[in-house]
């Protein structure tokens, strides 16, 4: 229990008020492990997306209970969940959402600057994140001289400089190609083994979500399915979420999988990921 | 279906507008008031000025008016870019720039017709309002005022004028941008700054150069006054001067006050603090020109305004010095005056009782020797004569008006009416009268004005004696009653006709008190009104356009502050961020228009007592007021827009 990170019970969100009342989520519960790293997978309109924002605060339930570390974040107050966000909290996002006005280097850092980290501890932690993800040439440079495979690594950066609890990702592949998509994977697992991130991303792309070590599958606000990777490759758990997938008559993404350059230069054989 | 489609977009977008159609309301209010005061039957009659001063009024509304437009036209196109995301949707669509145009021309037609509606509505008002404070000055009776029917053709022409001008604007700027540009945006991006430390240079130099174009505007209107000398070109030149160091001081600034605190590490590892700064910097720098511009404006209303209040109080502190008698005459001696002394007398008995008569008389030492001690004297000042008093004469006048004898200790003594004959050195000076030599012993610059002369000699009795008569002086006291001045001013005037017989006109010799008062009533009227009338307006124009600005990027800091909500910075914390970016971004083209109030206030009370005036409490007091009511402006724009920036920016939990 003390591992436990996440846990969302018996979770249901409505929208709209009088006879247009839409159920978004039905229900819901799972837990996510310390270091863990899961996706949520489903169809449009699966409630994927309402998901993380009631788990990333920025959407109020309409009933059950969400707690991070123990701490149930629908009894917090305005104030305290800022704390929340800016203390346990790590966001990636489709569009990178970086602030365009600020240098790379200053957009890592504006988490450590909302929480008034001194200065020295400030750089300290920029030089340490920015190596590990291979952003620190980058640190200068305004987001829009970079590509958006960099773009999204110096949004990891931001998201992990803090150590948070949780890193929430949405869709965060979105907006790259199959290649970055690809090496953007291979940060999360870099961020997820070599750094004890514990993840939880938002997916509709099973290339994606095969880089995850559970995959929870929605459809209608429910929970329809779970898939853990367990010993198995990437591989294999890329095709069972693509027969959980066409299961649930959603988008599977790509139909093969190509060995990856980091699994490449691993010597993982098969386009899978042992290691996970 | 265009139309429709504006209407609702009018009725929509009202949030936005607000500040827009509060703004162009008051200026139409004041346009229309001010020309209805220009078409003003009621002081038309009563204040001559009123007549001659009447194109140059209808000058100043058209100049204000040109300025309007200009500010609108800026106004419109931010307006425009609030909406470009909409326009390029509706061009996505497959209407064409033509129907676009047509439905933004038709919203500033409605926008132009309900601020024309609006303004002139409480334009009503402060008609009335601004008659009754005209009515003050001129001491006149307030009385209901009736509007004119020009005054308001003026207006609407004026007004369609300049959202005609406005519309303009926009059609140039929906013609050339992009579809991509409508709904991408124009995609400003922060580039790092060159030189941040030159630019910081050039800061200071520039504010080095604006205190020297005060200086130089205080030297010269100092040698002015002391002198004589002293060219307008200099006074126009150090406010040349003002103007640019003034734009080379924002545009410095933009460049690099920002950045040189971005390198402090420890300011920048605090909360908001680089977030703020980089907000900060792409917004000063892409409109630094336009803060340098604004910063004038606003020092341009501050300056009219002071200087409009220092003309009231001087016109005021002079009046008994230039009227000291309620009424005077000087008349040649060697001619036939115009009107008869008996003539006048019975002229000015059928208005007023006479109290008291006191004559005198100006003489001459038919020479230029006391002028060769000034610099009235050589080529162009050939024909002058000394002009001398006799003491008896001059003391009985002096008495009269309750002052103190002058004493001549067996010289001479001059007495003068500018300051700057007191710069003049006397001290070697002699008079030979009938035999004996007087002595200069002194000077006094606060001779009242009994005479055409810059200044005068005062010799004992005796040596008046042996001069020539030059004029002679009647100064009459009347019974403390009300009557008619203008027309008793128009009763003691003749028809004139210029040496070269080219003009004729009606001329009084008398100096009637009263009907001097009148006259620098309506002078001050004219010129307070006209002077507030630009100052209120440039004011509200340019505290519009930093609304405006700062409303226009509202869209781009909502997704900006949207990631910080989501980084975890709370409702408290953006809201003390977009405080700080508004609050700069505003303050930085009214800090120092709001400084450059305390050099204007010191010039213009040294102004005054170099004038020999000595209420310089009451410039002080006017500066002091004429900046509250500037900070009030400026706080009621400033908080209008970081409410309703603030009610689309900052983001708190749905």
């Amino acid at each position: 229990m003390n591992n436990m990170i996440l846990q969302v019970e018996n979770v249901t969100k409505y929208y709209g008020s009088g006879s247009v009342v839409t159920k978004a989520l039905d229900g819901i519960s799972f837990s996510v492990q310390k270091g863990e790293f899961t996706a949520i997978m489903g169809a449009s309109g699966s409630g994927k997306s309402t998901l993380l924002n009631v788990i990333s605060t920025i959407d109020r339930i309409s009933a059950g209970k969400i707690l991070v570390e123990g701490h149930s974040v629908a009894d917090m107050k305005e104030d305290a969940l800022s704390a929340f966000r800016r203390d346990k909290l790590g966001f990636i996002f489709q569009e990178y959402n970086l602030l365009d006005t600020l240098t790379v280097g200053e957009n890592i850092v504006l988490p450590l600057n909302l929480r008034r980290i001194d200065a020295a501890k400030t750089k300290a932690e920029l030089q340490r994140v920015a190596q590990t993800l291979g952003v620190a040439d980058q640190l200068q440079k305004f987001p829009y001289e970079l590509s958006g495979g960099q773009r999204q690594r110096a949004a990891c950066a931001r998201a992990i400089i803090v150590n948070p609890a949780l890193v929430l990702a949405d869709e965060p592949t979105g907006a790259l190609d199959s290649k970055n998509s690809k090496i953007l994977m291979q940060t999360f697992s870099l961020m997820n083994r070599q750094l004890g991130s514990t993840i939880l991303m938002v997916t509709h792309d099973a290339m994606v979500g095969s880089f995850a070590q559970r995959v929870l599958f929605l459809k209608d606000g429910q929970i329809f399915g779970e898939v853990v990777r367990g010993d198995r490759d990437r591989q294999t758990m890329y095709n069972e979420i693509l027969s959980v997938m066409a299961g649930l008559g959603g988008d599977t993404g790509e139909e093969n999988l190509p060995q990856t350059a980091f699994e490449q230069n691993n010597g993982v054989a098969g386009g899978g990921d042992a290691g996970c | 279906m265009l139309t429709k489609l504006a209407i609702r977009n009018v009725k929509r977008q009202i949030g936005n507008y607000l500040i827009y159609f509060f703004t162009v309301s008051l200026t139409v209010a004041l346009m229309f008031a001010v020309n209805n005061v220009i078409f003003s039957e009621a002081l038309l009659q009563k204040a001559e000025i009123f007549r001659e001063l009447k194109s140059g009024l209808i000058g100043i509304s058209v100049f204000v008016a040109l300025i309007v437009a200009f500010v609108l036209g800026y106004a419109t196109s931010f307006m425009l870019k609030l909406r470009k995301r909409e326009f390029g949707t509706y061009l996505t669509l497959g209407m064409t720039r033509k129907n676009i145009l047509s439905i933004f021309v038709l919203e500033t037609m409605i926008l132009c017709a309900a601020a024309l509606l609006a303004g002139m509505l409480f334009g009503l008002f402060v008609y009335q309002g601004l008659m009754l404070v005209i009515s003050n000055l001129m001491e006149m009776e307030f009385a209901f005022a009736a509007y004119s029917v020009k005054g308001l053709v003026l207006t609407v022409v004026l007004v369609c004028g300049v959202f005609g001008l406005a519309s303009v604007t926009s059609a140039l700027y929906l013609k050339r941008v992009s579809i991509y540009q409508l709904i991408h945006g124009d995609k400003v991006v922060d580039k790092q700054v060159k030189h941040p430390v030159l630019w910081f240079e050039i800061v200071i130099i520039s504010f080095a150069a604006i205190l020297c174009s005060c200086l130089v505007f205080y030297k010269t209107t100092e040698k002015m006054f002391t002198q004589g000398g002293g060219s307008g070109g200099m006074l126009f030149g150090s406010l040349a001067v003002l103007a640019g160091a003034l734009v080379f001081f924002h545009i410095g600034l933009a460049r690099s006050a920002v950045y040189l605190l971005l390198k402090s590490e420890r300011f920048c590892s605090r909360g908001t603090n680089t977030f703020t700064l980089r907000q900060l910097s792409g917004k000063l720098r892409s409109n630094a020109v336009m803060a340098g511009a604004l910063a004038f404006l606003i020092a341009f209303a501050v300056i009219l305004a002071n200087v409009s209040f220092v003309q009231k109080v001087s016109e005021e502190s002079t009046l008994d010095q230039t009227y000291p008698f309620d009424i005077n005459i000087v008349s040649d001696a060697t001619q036939p005056a115009p009107v008869s002394e008996e003539q006048a007398d019975k002229i000015i008995r059928s208005f007023v009782p006479i109290e008291e008569k006191m004559h005198y008389a100006v003489y001459t030492t038919k020479t230029a020797y006391l002028y060769s001690f000034t610099r009235w004297t050589g080529d162009g000042y050939e024909g002058l004569e000394d002009s001398i008093m006799a003491q008896s004469d001059i003391n009985r006048l002096y008495r009269a008006l309750g002052r103190d004898p002058v004493q001549l200790d067996g010289g001479f003594k001059i007495l003068c009416n500018v300051p700057q004959v007191t710069s003049f050195d006397f001290s070697k000076a002699k008079l030979e009268i009938g035999g004996k030599t007087y002595a200069y012993t002194g000077i006094a610059d606060d001779m009242p004005y009994i005479t055409y002369d810059y200044f005068i000699a005062v010799v004992p009795d005796e040596a008046a004696q042996h001069l020539s008569l030059q004029s002679n002086g009647v100064a009459y006291t009347l019974k403390n009653q009300k009557f008619d001045a203008q027309a008793l001013h128009d009763a003691l005037s003749y028809p004139y006709t210029t040496s070269d017989g080219a003009y004729t006109y009606d001329r009084c010799d008398y100096h009637i008190r009263e009907y001097g008062r009148m006259q620098r009533n309506s002078n001050t009227a004219v010129f307070v009104t006209g002077a507030l009338y630009v100052s209120i307006v440039f004011v509200f124009l340019a505290m519009a356009i930093l609304a405006l600005k700062t409303l226009s990027g509202l869209s781009d800091d909502r997704r900006q502050y949207s990631i910080l909500f989501r980084l975890g910075a709370g409702e408290r914390e953006q809201s003390k961020t977009l405080f700080w970016q508004t609050f700069s971004f505003f303050f930085l083209p009214f800090a120092l228009p709001i400084l450059l109030s305390i050099p204007t206030g010191m010039i213009c009370a040294q102004i005054m007592r170099m004038a020999g005036l000595s209420m310089t409490g009451t410039v002080y007091l006017n500066t002091g007021l004429i900046a509250l009511c500037l900070i009030a402006v400026y706080l009621l724009y400033f908080t209008a827009t970081y409410l309703l920036a603030k009610k689309t920016v900052v983001r708190s939990t749905l």
